[in-house]
């Protein structure tokens, strides 16, 4: 299982370096990304982020206080962390 | 800025927006609209009516107002747009533009009682077929809805727009108050707003999240995010905004103020606001498929933009709201863009460039200032050179940065030709009507970019030659099927890029020109003697003689005589040349070469004698030594050079411009082949070649007068003037004097050339 970490800050051009990456992994079987050191993050990571979710097996993502936080406020909590495989 | 320059922008803008419908209507005629065509065509007409109303064109603004409500119902989808509704429009665009040229008191108001007439007849004569034309708008509108937009026609778009909602608004309340069940039980005012960031909101470091933030702070609470779009990670495009957000807001909240929070990215982010509005669908960059602007919410699942709807459903909670006719949504957001909605309103058209206006003068100071730049910069260079400072770095960054300083200047006054082409269909139009020929215009290469300009005066001989074509040139439908053609004439007009210089050609499908015909008048009107021997070239160029007309009697058309001097006056004024091809029963055309620009030009600095000239480099082909054996005397005076078997006439420069102490024999000096309209190739024979490089045009005509052979001046590095020869001029009358003072060599000349 291959992991891949979300820098502190998420922005859009980290989704845009993120994306290759998260592409490539995905195709290499189960995923984990670990967000747990994300403090700021925008909507395009927010994208991938859920784009990953629904691609492939489906990313486990492990978030950080202000990840999740940052979800729940706009409606993309149970989107990106409910259950671990949907 | 005062009101008069306000109003000449407006009629700029009219300008403009006539160009856009005529493009639209155009469009519509071939076939290849899309749902924005129309609407452009309205957006024409609307704009016009903004400004007629605000400077009190009271007949403008009439006519505009039945013009543009047609325009709405096609818009609309209530009236079909049908091959002589097209037409109809077109005749009514004509008169509009007659219309806001009476505006600018530059003609007499049209009379337009019938075309008016007409126009509303068009509009009247569907209305009661509403529901039957218009098969979408009767499967999704209930009957009130037709009522409405029946009613409406008379009104404004926004008003009509408005009623139409209301009444779906209750058409669907059944459906949609269930849906909103739950969110109606807490707070019964509380309303909805439907949020939608697209790309633009993303980039330059505008973050949609920032905002929904702002929004949370103002007391809304996030109802639901429909992720519904956002594709596998493969197909994903980081810079497309999938996500869009439900936000329930107190009733304490003004929708004013939200709209506030997003107002800075505009049209970046969609806002719907309604409990009944639906989400604005997912903008996707251009190259993928768009959604169709399907009315109902049952798109089919395969595109990824059409999955917005369903995907929405499936994951509507309780308190979500079910997605209502896309209409709605577009109705309901008076955003300038309404996203893609049903009815024929189509996406917003994409955002232009950002432009300004300036004035030309303050232009033309900066490409004068910048042509100054040049000639001191190049005079710095020489300066620097004659110290043994040549080749230093500095000079030549300085040299590139000159040149692209002046390139981009140039580009500022670019504008593409088809400004000018697009007046052609309406002259087309006005031509069919009065011949009884039908033409079919083919275009190609309209981008193509040349100085403004150029392209001014490029009007009128353009308008000559085309009338010309279909006057002279395209038969009348009985002699086109008699001869085999198609009863319909073809006129192609293209533009292109060659070698710096831009080429336009107007080439018909007509009968060609009868060289006899033109040969005898010529004869008949004493423009040539009777006697004389004429090239096929030489008769055809005959038709640019002043006089000169074969039509049989005189149209209002063309028939005076005084097109085709003038078009040829006008070409070289420019600049430029113009020639004929043409072939008995199968067309002429016509190829126009012109210069890019006016004020700059490519030059090959020539030392002749004393004297130092430029000859442009657009006329030539190459330069050489002649070995002795290659150049032979022909008769008394005349010398022709062997250019690898063919044999070109020599013009010796020195004589021609009267310079002193120049070299008198070919192989001494340098010939320079250059191609001629007239005269075909010539070598120039001259001392030497200094450089080649861009030289400012200054022209002599305003500075002396106009010189024969020579096209303008220029201020070299050394800060003396340099002539620039007119290459065609001078060696048409070079060959011309040559000729005269040895008739006799003229004919064993040419069967040896051959």
């Amino acid at each position: 299982m291959s992991t891949i970490t979300l820098p502190s800050r998420c922005d859009r051009a980290a989704a845009e370096a993120l994306l290759p990456e998260l592409v490539a992994a995905l195709g290499n079987g189960p995923l984990v990304i670990d967000g747990t050191a994300c403090t700021h993050i925008g909507q395009a990571m927010f994208q991938v982020l859920a784009s990953a979710r629904r691609s492939g097996e489906g990313a486990v993502i492990s978030a950080s206080p202000a990840l999740r936080d940052a979800a729940r406020q706009i409606g993309l909590d149970s989107d990106l962390f409910d259950g671990a495989d949907a | 800025m005062n009101a008069e320059e306000i109003q000449a922008i407006f009629f700029a803008e009219c300008e403009e927006s006539l160009d856009a419908a005529e493009q639209g209507l155009a469009a519509c005629r071939a076939g290849t609209q899309d749902d924005d065509t129309v609407n452009a065509v309205f957006r024409g007409v609307h704009s016009i009516k903004g400004g007629a109303g605000a400077f009190g064109y009271i007949a403008l603004q009439g006519y505009t107002h039945t013009f543009e409500t047609l325009l709405s119902d096609v818009r609309d989808g209530t009236v079909e747009l049908t091959e002589p509704l097209v037409n109809l429009l077109l005749r009514a665009l004509d008169t509009l533009s007659d219309h806001v040229a009476a505006a600018r008191g530059l003609g007499e108001t049209p009379d337009d009682t019938a075309l008016q007439a007409e126009l509303t007849a068009a509009m009247a004569a569907n209305a009661g077929a509403l529901l039957a034309a218009s098969p979408a708008a009767a499967a999704q509108a209930p009957a009130p809805v037709a009522e409405d937009s029946d009613t409406g026609s008379d009104d404004d778009m926004g008003i009509d727009f408005d009623s139409m909602l209301d009444s779906i608004a209750g058409a669907m309340a059944g459906p949609a108050d269930e849906a909103v069940e739950d969110p109606a039980d807490d707070t019964a005012a509380a309303w909805l707003v439907k949020i939608r960031p697209h790309a633009g909101a993303m980039r330059n470091g505008s973050e949609p999240l920032l905002m929904l933030r702002e929004v949370i702070e103002l007391g809304g609470t996030c109802v639901e995010c429909d992720a519904g779009a956002v594709p596998h990670l493969d197909a994903l495009d980081p810079g497309v905004g999938y996500l869009g957000w439900t936000f329930r807001m107190p009733a304490s909240v003004d929708e004013g103020a939200v709209r506030d929070i997003f107002d800075f990215v505009g049209d970046d982010c969609e806002l719907a606001i309604g409990a009944d509005a639906a989400m604005p669908p997912v903008r996707l960059p251009v190259s993928e498929a768009f959604a169709p602007p399907a009315p109902a919410p049952i798109a089919p699942p395969a595109p990824p933009a059409a999955n917005v709807a369903p995907d929405m459903a499936q994951a509507s909670k309780p308190a979500s709201v079910p997605p209502a006719p896309a209409q709605t949504a577009a109705t309901a957001a008076p955003a300038p863009a309404t996203g893609s909605g049903a009815q024929g309103v189509p996406p917003a058209p994409p955002a232009p460039g950002q432009s300004i206006r300036i004035e030309l003068s303050k232009l033309d100071k900066l490409i004068d200032a910048v042509g100054e730049l040049v000639i001191a910069q190049a005079m710095m260079a020489q300066r620097l050179s004659s110290d043994g400072l040549a080749a230093t770095e500095e000079i030549a960054a300085l040299d590139g940065l000159t040149r692209d300083i002046q390139e981009s200047a140039m580009a500022i006054r670019a504008q593409p030709i088809g400004s000018v082409f697009s007046r052609v269909p309406r002259i087309l139009r006005e031509l069919s009507a009065s011949t009884g020929k039908h033409v079919r215009l083919e275009v190609s290469g309209e981008s193509t970019e040349l100085d403004k300009t150029v392209i001014e005066r490029l009007g009128e001989p353009l308008t000559h030659l085309i009338r010309n074509a279909v006057d002279h040139g395209i038969e009348t439908p009985a002699e086109r099927i008699a001869a085999g053609k198609s009863g319909e004439g073809t006129l192609m007009l293209s533009a292109e890029h060659r070698s710096g210089r831009i080429l336009i050609r107007i080439a018909d499908d007509g009968r060609g020109i009868d060289r006899d015909r033109v040969l005898a008048k010529a004869i008949e009107k004493g423009l040539v003697a009777p006697d004389v021997q004429l090239s096929k070239e030489e008769i055809d160029a005959l038709i640019f003689a002043p006089g000169f007309s074969t039509a049989q009697q005189v149209s209002n058309i063309s028939g005076r005589g005084v097109g085709m001097d003038v078009v040829r006056q006008n070409v070289k004024d420019l600049g430029g040349r113009i020639t004929i091809e043409s072939e008995a029963g199968t067309g002429t055309t016509f190829t126009l070469t012109l210069p890019l620009t006016l004020a700059i030009s490519d030059g090959m600095v020539v030392n002749v004698g004393d004297q130092t000239l430029v000859v442009p480099l657009a006329n030539v082909v190459e330069s050489l030594r002649p070995a002795p054996e290659d150049v032979k005397g022909l008769g008394s005076s005349r010398t022709m050079m062997n250019v690898r078997g063919k044999f070109i006439p020599v013009v010796p420069l020195h004589v021609a411009v009267g310079a002193f102490g120049a070299v008198d024999a070919p192989s001494e000096g340098v010939l320079i082949v250059v191609e001629t309209e007239g005269a075909g190739r010539a070598a120039l024979l001259v001392d030497s070649i200094v450089d080649q490089r861009q030289v400012v045009i200054k022209s002599l005509d305003t500075h002396y007068r106009s010189v024969e052979g020579v096209a303008g001046a220029t201020i070299l590095g050394d800060g003396r003037v340099a002539l620039i020869i007119d290459v065609d001029g001078l060696v048409a009358r070079s060959l011309a004097e040559q000729g005269q003072l040895d008739m006799a060599a003229a004919p064993a000349a040419e069967a040896e050339a051959a």
